[in-house]
């Protein structure tokens, strides 16, 4: 190489890379072209083929045509071994940490001489360091089993960055950070950037493109649309081009009727958590007919403890959960869903999907429990066609008999959601629990999904809206509660809700007052 | 279709593999190779008599391959298909015998039914251990086929002993416990119709039952199936009961058609290759019906050879060892190549 890059030169360059998986065309002479030092963007909606373009880069997938083209030459990737090779570095949007081992073993796993203990120790300073770097406060020695999914997205990162990369491929890396996180990322990835690495940043983000990256290039429907320049283009212009059309904002809840039937009612609830502390104490709240309750909070304060002994998916230590009147806090979570108690895990693949079942399937599940008629007997064909309106009118890409797990994330994301609305539909307490519902999901689909809760809340449906999105609980709850340490710190009607206060509330400043 | 056909491709390649080695193996032994590939399939499927044979063996092996499969689908590994065989034969004989004076014809199908609940009862240890108090289910289950082993010794050499014999065998059970022969002539019994009738049953019950769908989405994803409201406890004790079932069915037609009393010995490693029959099969009813019978085919015809060429016993296991490998291998390629 001659000299330093300089922002200009080209590192990288896809061109034309087609790639179809059976009848789908993932990808149609998709391309882009990222430059040394930049921070680029990769937008699209839910299936775009983000995801795809990034995996024949690192190897994973074999395109059908195209070339790679590195530092100006033709670069033969067929296997992840050839892009590591070529110091091509991703994050990917579903992790591949093994669980078992802590966060150290998985960010130096497979390195050269990690076996030696000497080498070790110095490694494991390297990636204390590294973590530092980036203000990550992660628990190093912590199996990864025991990390929630923010820590989890940290991990990933380091284990990319720590082997030593010049590109960098981020899969959604902020779909499962606090703001405060992503943009201590972003603005350690502009150091690295300054330094030379090139970052390919995908994200549903757009208020993260036009803060942080260089330029932006736009998929829809496997191709690519353009390139644009950041600080010369708008929100409004890249939605646009995402899905060619303007997406109406969601309208704020409806007023909320006058009505005091309890849905849910959480009283004085405790869940044990991990080394004698508690995961979340003497929780108390209720839900009303027709009310979003929104829970906010700094990721592991307690959030999934509190939702998975609502659910029953966690014994509490101590407290009572009632839906609709009758005390349900030893029931099974099976006869708390024919209630009509929905939920929406967070973990999409790990709580949610049954990734070899088809689509159809997949909205079955659960489901099956309750539909009436039918009873012991299983029949495909009806099943098949129960599909078809989930799957057109949330726009699922894929069809009803495709594999779950061949959906991108962000279809995968809506398969449960559907799931979950349907559930609540079936009992006669309609209460839906939703984890970071629009985690993952483009703006079109987010605004689609907080339509479909809200007009939970409008039929007389309580939400359980847990979100670390506070721009989404401000705009659907009505009221806001706040979750620090496992406590239920605050309980803010929306007259109150003010995202400097409600802020300093998750950090502890109520336990500090 | 396409896929239709690189399958049967997969398979048939899989196939010449294993008569490839065959042939490499008797031309080292200086025999006749033609000679040996007719010798083969006329054994096993050429004349009346091998025929049966070939059914008598398949058996055993398709309902023990639906046992692995079944607890496949749920997500389960069934090692202790043996034990289960075992079990399902020790209870068939103990009622047979204890009801020796009751010349009733309905002991037959009664002597079946009891050796099923066997298999299930054995196969019970470990689902309750599993169900409940996570315990892996390979290490009981394979604990388990010692115990059924031992146990099947006792009762051969001790109470049950047949004590003109001189060998690890009981009495004979009563003819109203002996289930019909299909033809008297070729020696061939009525468990081949129960075995296919279970391979339908369990079809049906992992294909169109709700419980069957339960059991593939526990298979698929255990913790979804939780969250989603399964009582995944009970679907996993109900998964490995009735797999031990399946396999208690087997011992049972063993002992009542076949040998008419329990002998030690009574499965040859069927449990294992049950375990290679549902991996062929992919765990389902049909693949494991098409794997099973060219096991069969397998096991009788290098029974021939063994005789006619002085093959080595051990040769059918190597043969069916190449079979799956190649199968396994021809996926792994193809997968990489996505
Ligand atoms: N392994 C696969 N088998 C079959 N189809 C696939 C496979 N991987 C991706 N697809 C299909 O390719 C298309 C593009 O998927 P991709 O994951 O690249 O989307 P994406 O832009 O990353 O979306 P998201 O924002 O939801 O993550 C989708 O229609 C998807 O169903
Ligand atoms: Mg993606």
């Amino acid at each position: 190489m001659s000299g330093p890059p300089t922002r200009s030169t080209e590192r990288l360059r896809l061109e034309a890379i087609s790639k179809r998986f059976g009848a789908t065309i993932a990808l149609a002479e998709a391309g882009f072209e990222v430059r040394a030092g930049e921070i680029h963007a990769l937008l699209g909606e839910n299936g775009a083929g983000k995801t795809t373009l990034m995996n024949v880069l690192s190897g994973l997938y074999h395109a059908d045509a195209g070339r790679i083209w590195l530092d100006g030459r033709p670069a033969e990737i067929a296997e992840p071994r050839d892009a590591i090779r070529h110091r091509i570095g991703m994050v990917h949007q579903h992790f591949e940490l093994i669980p078992p081992l802590t966060a150290l073993e998985n960010v130096i796993i497979g390195q050269e001489g990690s076996t030696l203990l000497l080498r070790r120790e110095r490694q494991a300073r390297g990636v204390a360091a590294l973590a530092a770097r980036f203000g990550f406060e992660v628990d190093l020695r912590a199996p990864v089993a025991a990390l929630g999914l923010a820590d989890q997205q940290k991990v990933e990162i380091l284990k990319a960055i720590f082997r030593g990369v010049d590109i960098l491929i981020l899969d959604e890396p902020t779909t499962v950070l606090t703001p405060q996180e992503a943009d201590a990322l972003l603005r350690t990835l502009r150091t690295m950037a300054s330094e030379g690495l090139s970052v390919v940043f995908i994200s549903h983000k757009i208020h993260e493109v036009l803060g942080h990256c260089d330029r932006a290039t736009v998929m829809r429907a496997g191709r690519s649309v353009g390139t644009v320049d950041a600080s010369a283009t708008t929100e409004q212009a890249l939605v646009e081009m995402m899905i060619g059309e303007r997406v109406a904002r969601t309208a704020a809840p409806a007023e909320r009727e006058v009505d005091d039937t309890v849905l849910l009612r959480v009283d004085d609830v405790t869940v044990a958590g991990r080394g004698g502390l508690p995961a979340v104490s003497h929780a108390r709240f209720s839900i009303g007919r027709g009310e979003v309750v929104g829970l906010a909070g700094v990721d592991g304060n307690g959030q999934r403890e509190l939702v998975e002994a609502i659910v029953g998916l966690r014994r509490v230590t101590g407290g009572r959960v009632e839906l609709g009147g009758r005390n349900v806090t030893t029931t099974a979570v099976g006869d708390r869903l024919a209630q009509g108690l929905a939920y929406i895990p967070e973990d999409r693949l790990g709580d949610g999907a049954l990734p070899s079942m088809s689509v159809a399937e997949n909205l079955f599940l659960g489901v099956h429990r309750l539909a009436r008629g039918g009873g012991l007997t299983y029949r495909p064909a009806a099943i098949r066609a129960g599909a078809a309106a989930p799957v057109r009118d949330y726009a699922i890409r894929g069809t009803a008999t495709t594999p779950l797990g061949m959906l991108s994330g962000g279809n995968i994301q809506k398969v449960l959601i559907a799931r979950a609305l349907a559930v609540a539909g079936h009992g006669d307490t309609p209460l839906v629990v939703a984890h970071n519902p629009t985690r993952g999901l483009d703006v079109r689909t987010t605004e689609f999904v907080r339509r479909c809760l809200v007009d939970v809340s409008r039929r007389r449906g309580g939400v359980f809206l847990v979100s670390s999105d506070l721009d989404e609980l401000m705009q659907l709850a009505h009221r806001i509660l706040v979750l620090f340490r496992g406590a239920i710190v605050a309980d803010l009607p929306s007259t109150a809700f003010d995202a400097y206060e409600i802020g300093r509330l998750m950090t502890g400043a109520a336990a500090r007052a | 279709m396409r896929n239709a056909l690189a399958e049967i491709a997969k398979y048939a390649f899989a196939f010449a593999v294993a008569a490839l080695a065959g042939a490499v193996l008797v031309a080292v032994m200086r025999g006749d190779v033609l000679g040996a590939y007719r010798t083969f399939v006329w054994s096993s499927l050429g004349t009346a008599g091998g025929f049966a044979q070939t059914l008598n063996k398949m058996c055993p092996l398709l309902l023990g391959g639906l046992a692995v499969g079944l607890a496949l689908r749920g997500g389960y590994f069934n090692i202790g298909v043996d034990g289960q065989i075992y079990a399902g034969a020790i209870a068939a004989t103990g009622v047979a015998l204890a009801l020796e004076t009751v010349a009733n014809p309905a002991l037959a199908p009664f002597a079946v039914v009891v050796g099923v609940l066997g298999g299930a009862a054995f196969a019970a240890i470990p689902a309750v251990l599993r169900a409940w108090w996570s315990v892996n289910e390979i290490f009981v289950t394979v604990m388990l086929n010692f115990v059924a082993v031992f146990l099947t010794e006792y009762l051969t050499t001790g109470p049950w002993n047949d004590v003109m014999a001189g060998e690890a065998i009981t009495r004979l059970i009563p003819d109203a416990a002996k289930l019909p022969m299909l033809s008297v002539r070729a020696g061939s019994h009525v468990g081949i119709f129960l075995a296919l009738a279970s391979a339908v049953l369990v079809w049906l019950v992992l294909e169109r039952t709700r419980w069957g769908f339960e059991v593939r989405a526990l298979g698929d994803n255990e913790r979804a199936a939780r969250v989603a409201g399964i009582r995944t406890a009970w679907v996993t004790a109900a998964v490995l009961v009735a797999s031990g079932a399946l396999a208690g069915l087997a011992g049972a037609i063993e002992v009542t058609a076949l040998h008419h009393r329990l002998i030690l010995g009574l499965t040859p490693g069927y449990g294992i290759m049950a375990i290679l029959i549902a991996v062929l099969g992919k765990a389902r009813p049909l693949g494991i019906l098409a794997a099973s019978f060219a096991m069969a085919i397998l096991l009788v015809g290098s029974d021939s050879l063994q005789r006619s060429v002085g093959l080595p016993a051990s040769a059918a296991l190597v043969f069916q060892a190449l079979i799956v490998l190649s199968v396994l291998f021809v996926d792994a390629k193809r997968s990489v190549r996505a």
